[in-house]
């Protein structure tokens, strides 16, 4: 009997515990299950996305008014400009649906997102005894972040001969996946494939395709199309919104469905 | 099939014994694992679950690290390399071992 008189799983037991020899083989079915359900519980414990889910979706609503339009009263034409864009991947881009500071307003919200995302993995690891390696997500976003900022001026500059090979970064650019100012929705669907594959959650996952597919309708299609066909008229200079809109929901309902669920489970605990 | 092939020697006794198997299930389904959670998950008392680790630590199955939350102290259990290779081993031979036993003939 141990000091503390929990018994040993099976009989035999020395000090350290070793009760159950290889030959004793009769409780290796539930011996299995076990250890399935101490994964089971371990997963659940450890899983603490909706906070990602929830803050993404709100930084995105917090976009709006970046995305909204002053249009020339009369006129109803939006000024565009020629000069070439300095963070064309993150909004700045010569076109009519967005206007200046997006670009910086999302490099403020990506950083601002990730250093709380991870310091909410280190509050939840400490609270439930749980670590997320949650390092993936952060390289995986920062460096998406990063090329985001440096491939675009990189590709435009005029470099000396030896450097010329930058001009190849323009390969690089995802075409019209920058023209309405969205792509930094696929910086946040890709990292969240990387939280996913680090939580090791279909839940996340398929969150994470639904939203990677709801990004690129944002960044390829005007959404407020389909509001017209069903009668919905969306006011002149609000055009993009529902191109927010849209991926900001996916994150607000699905993370507020697993907030409901992972802590449904934790009471069950 | 020779006795080399059996299931059963795929089994390793410092893995395999049911705490420390829990130990190991836990460990490699996070980053790292605190001591509060261990013990609770496995039912253990603080000097059952420290002799438990001592044994995982000295094969280098886990590491252990101390450090202090606050004014707390705070030990955190990471799964090494080979305690992942291990957990792995055994829960191979164990499912074997499970799937043998359910194939066999009712004589």
């Amino acid at each position: 009997m141990a000091e503390d008189g929990h018994e040993p799983a099976s009989a035999g037991s020395n000090e350290a515990g070793d009760g159950e020899s290889p030959e004793r083989l009769g409780s290796q079915p539930e011996l299995l299950a076990q250890m399935k359900v101490l994964r089971r519980q371990a997963r659940a414990a450890r899983h603490a996305y909706w906070f990602p889910l929830v803050l993404f979706g709100l930084l995105t609503c917090a976009s709006v008014p970046f995305y909204v339009q002053n249009v020339p009263r009369g006129t109803g034409v939006f000024e565009t400009s020629t000069a070439v864009p300095a963070l064309p991947f993150l909004g700045d881009f010569p076109g009519f649906l967005t206007q200046g500071y997006l670009a910086y307003y999302w490099i403020a919200a990506l950083l601002g997102g990730l250093l709380a995302t991870q310091l909410w993995y280190w509050w939840h690891a400490r609270r439930v005894g749980l670590a997320t390696p949650a390092r993936a997500y952060l390289i995986t976003t920062t460096v998406l972040l990063v090329a985001a900022i440096v491939i675009p001026p990189l590709s435009n500059v005029q470099h000396p001969h030896s450097l010329h090979w930058l001009h190849g970064l323009r390969v690089l650019w995802p075409g019209d996946l920058v023209i309405r100012g969205t792509f930094p929705f696929l910086i946040i669907a890709v990292g969240l494939l990387a939280l996913a594959w680090a939580e090791r959650s279909w839940a996340l996952t398929v969150i994470g395709v639904v939203y990677t597919g709801t990004a690129l309708l944002a960044s390829l299609y005007d959404v407020s199309n389909v509001l017209y066909r069903i009668g919905w008229t969306v006011a002149p200079g609000s055009e993009a919104l529902p191109n927010v809109l849209l991926p900001a929901a996916v994150l607000l309902l699905s993370g507020a469905g697993t907030f409901a669920a992972q802590r449904r489970h934790r009471i069950a605990a | 099939m020779t006795a080399d092939q059996h299931p059963t020697n795929g089994l390793d006794e410092t893995v395999h014994q049911r705490h420390r198997l829990g130990i190991l299930t836990i460990t490699a389904e996070a980053q790292r694992a605190e001591f509060g959670y261990l013990r609770e998950a496995l039912g253990l008392t603080p000097g059952n679950l420290s002799r438990h680790l001592t044994v995982l630590e000295e094969a280098g199955l886990v590491q252990v690290e101390k450090g202090y939350s606050g004014r707390r102290p705070r030990t955190w259990v990471r799964i090494t390399g080979p305690g992942r290779e291990g957990l792995a081993t055994e829960l191979t031979a164990l499912t074997e071992l499970v799937r043998r036993h359910a194939d066999r003939p009712i004589s």
